[in-house]
């Protein structure tokens, strides 16, 4: 960096991104918490433990191929060129973004003088490869092997979130070319596929014993701690505005990146590279989140868990197109999304006998489809890129916004990518046995050796003289 | 190791020989990523067979559902 201008963009980006990490982190603190509050108390510290551990997990996989994954698979393979090379082979030829550079043996990976972005890049799309994780996590408490938790979690975390990124949110996807898919906020690529995820893993997994009766009915297992819940989701609600400010890009001049000869005009953009404005997403952020929480406490008649559940799933629903939405759209929206995932979940729970021990999949998975469908309707004739324009199945340009390729885009997301992968890897889990916790262990509780080990230390301290 | 032992000097070097890795021992990377995938993986292993055998022996033991109640401690 020898000139002040760019010296000056480039730090103020290094930063921007650096913020985000840190406001997203309290994402996993507020699942963490969330987690706690909603499990039994024989269950809390390996509720705990298993969410805890899932970031090592995540981390170390994301950095040897989760991120490598991102950058080498946007055309499909196969399935679109890609505007960089006009090759639909896997990206790893010498071209500036190609996943060569990301691989976790490249000098880029590292603190390295020359490039002052990618570290902090890689480490805002880990915080986002940790709350998919973390979507699957609470859905399963009590019952599942942290083993088993670990193995899935890597999968959601560092392979199908980062294909799913790669196909539906990069800006070569071949999501954006061939259907017009647009997701700025990842109604779709965060959060329907990890509710898909986690929906497959139930469907094996099981449900708690006790949470259905001999005839099938659902027996309520309420949250344990209200104020850790309540504190737990407030605290991702904070994350969120990090996780939105993560997936833009702060500082861009849009004139040389579209090829327009003398036009200078410098914006925030999209993942998409596609002007907004942080202010404007910041407005329907909040209208989102408001929506969701008028609709969620009517819906659920003032219940606490859902109606604050509602205020995120609110925003999951807008987030589609929260960089385009006007804010009173994003409150309507989110309003939407929220009766529908209330009423998917008690259908789906009667229905199949899914135990979604908070929500996950319809506070997830079905407002983050809703989200993506509606945003088909809302959004038809805008451009999904920037680049160029074309018709939907081209390939070698880039379709519009439209409900055809965005409904298609959301079954890809929590199906293709979600609900299959999480069903067919806890089905080899369960089938080696290490999918689910001992049912003594199970009604036993998970702590019950720390616990009694605790109790032990107390009686020692409690019998000691000196 | 060292890849920088004189910052005035480095600095001093064209503008493409200073825009790059200063991380020790650069050209070992391969090895490093081989020996946290042996990390990654070797912690797998252990900490299964940890949980395994952990659940199991509480598993034989079969503590009531209620049993639990009696190890909460005074705070």
């Amino acid at each position: 960096m020898t000139d002040e201008l760019g010296a000056l963009t480039t730090i103020f980006t290094e930063f921007y991104y650096w913020i985000t990490v840190v406001l997203m982190f309290l994402i996993h603190v507020g699942f963490c918490m969330y987690e706690v509050g909603a499990s039994r108390y024989k269950h809390h510290q390996h509720t705990l433990m298993k969410n805890t551990m899932l970031i090592p997990l995540v981390t170390v996989t994301w950095f040897l191929f989760g991120w490598w994954i991102y950058w080498a698979f946007p055309t499909g393979p196969g399935l679109a060129p890609s505007i960089m090379n006009e090759s639909a082979a896997l990206i790893t030829d010498d071209s500036a973004f190609s996943a060569k550079w990301y691989l976790p043996n490249s000098e880029l990976m590292a603190v390295n003088l020359g490039d002052h972005i990618s570290g902090v890049f890689w480490a805002a799309f880990l915080l986002f490869s940790w709350t998919a994780a973390s979507i699957v996590s609470g859905a399963v408490i009590e019952r599942i092997t942290t083993f088993a938790f670990g193995i899935l979690a890597i999968a959601i975390g560092s392979v199908f979130w980062s294909i799913d990124a790669a196909w539906g949110w990069h800006f070569d996807g071949w999501m954006l070319k061939i259907l017009g898919y647009h997701d700025a906020y990842a109604s779709g690529v965060i959060h329907a596929v990890a509710g898909g995820f986690a929906l497959g893993v139930l469907a094996v997994l099981g449900p708690r014993i006790g949470k259905f009766s001999s005839s099938g009915e659902p027996r309520n297992i309420g949250p344990r701690n209200p104020w850790l819940v309540t504190i737990g989701l407030f605290l991702i609600y904070t994350g969120f505005w990090g996780f939105y400010a993560a997936c833009n890009i702060p500082i861009y001049d849009l004139g040389p990146e579209y090829g327009m000869e003398g036009v200078t005009y410098f914006t925030a953009t999209t993942i998409y590279v596609t002007p907004t404005t942080l202010s404007g997403i910041t407005m329907n952020f909040l209208m989102s989140l408001s929506g969701g929480l008028l609709a969620g406490y009517v819906v659920s008649k003032g219940d606490p868990f859902w109606t604050y559940s509602s205020g995120l799933a609110g925003i999951i629903c807008a987030s589609a197109g929260n960089d385009l939405y006007h804010p009173i759209q994003s409150l309507i929206i989110g309003m939407i999304g929220v009766v529908i995932a209330y009423k998917m979940h008690y259908w789906v729970e009667r229905r199949f006998k899914i135990d979604d021990a908070v929500g996950a999949v319809a506070v997830h998975g079905y407002a983050g489809f809703a989200g993506l469908v509606i945003c088909g309707f809302v959004l038809n004739g805008y451009p999904s890129s920037g680049y160029s324009v074309g018709a939907m199945w081209d390939g070698t340009t880039y379709a519009a916004i439209n409900p055809l390729g965005m409904f298609i885009g959301a079954i890809i997301m929590f199906f293709v990518l979600g609900m299959i992968p999480g069903y067919i890897i806890a089905r080899v889990l369960n089938g080696i046995g290490k999918l689910r916790i001992p049912r003594e262990v199970e009604l036993a509780g998970l702590d019950y050796q720390i616990m009694e080990e605790a109790k032990e230390d107390e009686r020692t301290v409690a019998s000691s003289s000196s | 190791m060292a890849t920088v032992s004189n910052w005035i000097d480095h600095l001093n070097k064209p503008a493409e020989d200073v825009a790059g890795a200063i991380y020790p021992g650069v050209g070992s990377e391969g090895i490093l990523v081989l020996i946290l995938a042996v990390i990654w993986i070797g912690w797998t292993v252990v900490s299964s067979k940890q949980e395994s055998d952990k659940l199991s022996k509480l598993a034989r033991r079969r503590p009531s559902s209620n049993a639990w109640k009696s190890n909460i401690t005074d705070g």
